[in-house]
């Protein structure tokens, strides 16, 4: 079974005189061990996505779904009270930008040791209890790469590098060790060496904890080189979502494809300094959205069905919604009027 | 080929002081040469504290290297005093988003280095203000937007803009793509080779994007703590990396860009 299951997520922003549909139903699921990614530009609703299942919301924002379940639990039914168990013991959060997700007047140390829950504390007097968190907060630090501790454990967050602070947010999110680690642009503006050891860390976890992932990102390199399944987002529509193998080998989506051309280095015979592939505009901005097929005004293939949202369909585990899906020609026109 | 910049072993140390009683720090930069010729692309690459930006700060003139010089060779010479240099050396920032002024429209934001830096009236500056906004793909209405109207890659085209406006022979751009999203930043890139086609520009290029880097530039200098540590052509470095720590860009990239593949 799932352990996080979302289907049909919407969700609306109220600006005073209009409501935007900023989500429009969404659907995902995370399995035990599975580590998933979740791509999208900025704009396109990764983190309203990854504030709903932790349930920051504003009160201007109101979401609905057909279902947001953890471990078939509802998220949504759930009593505040519970839902704040799940959230500190079971689903842990890596925000963007660790500098500034840090508290800035507090110490790393007290941070970290903050971050543990006391049912991990067995010791009986409260000078062995917190110098057993001491030791629970330095062997964490360990376990995330960090080897001299003494550096890090006394300095506040703006003495620390960016990729540092980035493995000090990760330890902190293991340290209630959670079923589920949201790492919302974790590798983001990083350079590669530094890249490849978050992520080897982040394979390494799910390898030997059977953590599972929701790894969102922009950055296609890190996600391909380590994901199992990925979800194609665009405007907060899901466009294409599956085995990050068959994606890869043939996306349906035009948004997918554009986004896979994008990066430079995955094309083996790109002359230098030759132009790259790029869809033509920018994303629209949530006042702004275009009926049915968000990509519409930008696709290469739109056609007049593109008004209508398309319906999404599975081939073999992989699901796509659109109205004209590359490499399939041959889509019967009868079953798509079935949907129109 | 023609040589348009030569910077001669430029030296630079940065101070600074945790707090008022305890040690100072110090960064030494350089000495560091090299030389960019026209319609050339240079890529500094290196790991984070390097000294990449420090480079690029030197080349505009927002820091005085203490040795060395760094020359602007030009046909008509003029002299190599601060108020060419602007004109010759134009800087996108790595922020491009937030270095606009969201008080002023775009028209001023645009209009202000040619007040300052060039003799034309009134209506030629409009004229050359609209000419380079269509020159980087926006509309010449966009002369009454502010920032807040445009989208992420509109201000980036802006950024651009602002750099353009003094027909500069070199442009110095410290991480341009990083705050963009791929589908924007591939259209960046494209706009940035054509410009660089058409116009014949120097490119400085700061980035530790090793796809991008790989992509759009001649050579490569890899710079760590402060020092020039490889350079060459863009393809040799990355074929054939000496230096450990290009080594260890090089490879982690590589890396994984083979994963992605061993995935297909």
């Amino acid at each position: 079974m799932a352990l996080l299951d979302i289907k049909n997520l919407s969700l609306y922003i109220d600006t005073g005189n209009e409501s935007i549909k900023a989500l429009d139903k969404v659907s995902l699921t995370l399995d035990e061990g599975e580590i998933r990614a979740l791509v999208g530009e900025s704009g396109s609703g990764k983190s309203l996505i990854v504030r709903s299942i932790i349930g920051a919301l504003p009160s201007n924002w109101s979401i609905k779904a057909d279902r947001i379940n953890y471990k078939g639990q509802s998220l949504l039914g759930m009593s505040r009270s519970k839902r704040r168990e799940v959230m500190r013991r079971e689903i842990a959060v890596v925000f963007q930008e660790p500098t500034s997700a840090l508290d800035p007047s507090v110490n790393i140390k007290e941070q970290i040791k903050e971050s543990i829950p006391p049912e991990l504390i067995d010791k009986k007097w409260f000078w062995q209890r917190s110098k057993q968190r001491e030791q629970l907060a330095i062997s964490l630090l360990h376990k995330v790469g960090i080897k001299n501790h003494q550096r890090y454990l006394d300095s506040y967050p703006h003495e620390i590098p960016t990729d540092v602070s980035q493995k000090i947010m990760i330890a902190m999110a293991l340290a209630s060790e959670p079923k589920i680690l949201i790492a919302d642009d974790s590798t983001r503006g990083m350079e590669s060496t530094t890249k490849t050891q978050i992520l080897r860390l982040l394979t390494k976890l799910n390898k030997t904890k059977k953590l599972a992932i929701l790894f969102v990102s922009h950055d296609l390199l890190a996600i391909t080189s380590m994901s199992h399944t990925m979800t194609v987002l665009y405007c907060g529509q899901t466009v294409e979502s599956g085995k990050v193998k068959s994606l890869l080998k043939r996306p349906l989506h035009p948004y997918t494809k554009a986004l896979l051309d994008s990066a430079p280095s995955f094309q083996v015979s790109l002359a230098p300094k030759s132009p790259l592939v790029a869809l033509e505009g920018t994303i629209p901005t949530l006042q702004h959205l275009p009926t049915g097929c968000r990509l519409g005004p930008r696709c290469p293939n739109a056609k007049k069905d593109c008004v209508i949202a398309p319906v999404p369909r599975n081939i073999q585990e992989h699901y796509y919604s659109c109205h004209f899906p590359l490499h399939l020609p041959n889509v019967k026109k009868a079953d798509r009027e079935v949907h129109l | 080929m023609k040589p348009i910049l030569d910077v001669k072993s430029i030296e630079y140390t940065y101070v600074s002081r945790r707090g008022f009683f305890s040690p100072e720090q110090k960064f030494h930069l350089g000495p560091i040469s090299f030389h960019l010729n026209a319609g050339e692309t240079i890529a500094i690459v290196g790991n984070n504290g390097s000294g990449k930006s420090l480079i690029a700060k030197a080349l505009v003139g927002a820091i005085k290297p203490e040795k060395g010089e760094i020359v602007i060779l030009d046909d008509d010479d003029i002299g190599q005093n601060s108020k060419f240099r602007t004109r010759a050396v134009r800087m996108i920032l790595q922020h491009s988003v937030n270095s606009l002024n969201p008080a002023l429209s775009i028209g001023s934001i645009l209009n202000k280095p040619l007040q300052i830096n060039s003799d034309l009236g009134v209506d030629q500056r409009r004229e050359k203000i609209e000419r380079t906004l269509v020159q980087v793909g926006l509309l010449r209405e966009h002369y009454h937007f502010y920032r807040h109207m445009l989208s992420d890659g509109q201000q980036q085209r802006v950024a651009l803009a602002r750099a353009l406006i003094l027909d500069p022979k070199i442009i110095v751009a410290d991480e341009p793509f990083a705050a963009l999203d791929p589908s924007v930043r591939s259209q960046t890139v494209n706009l940035i080779l054509k410009l660089q086609k058409e116009l014949g520009l120097g490119f400085v290029f700061i980035s530790h994007n090793i796809g991008i880097v790989r992509h759009i530039s001649d050579r490569v200098l890899v710079v760590d703590r402060g020092k020039v540590i490889e350079e060459g052509s863009t393809q040799e470095v990355f074929a054939n990396p000496q230096q450990a720590v290009t080594q260890k860009l090089v490879y982690s990239h590589f890396n994984l860009v083979e994963k992605h593949f061993s995935q297909m």
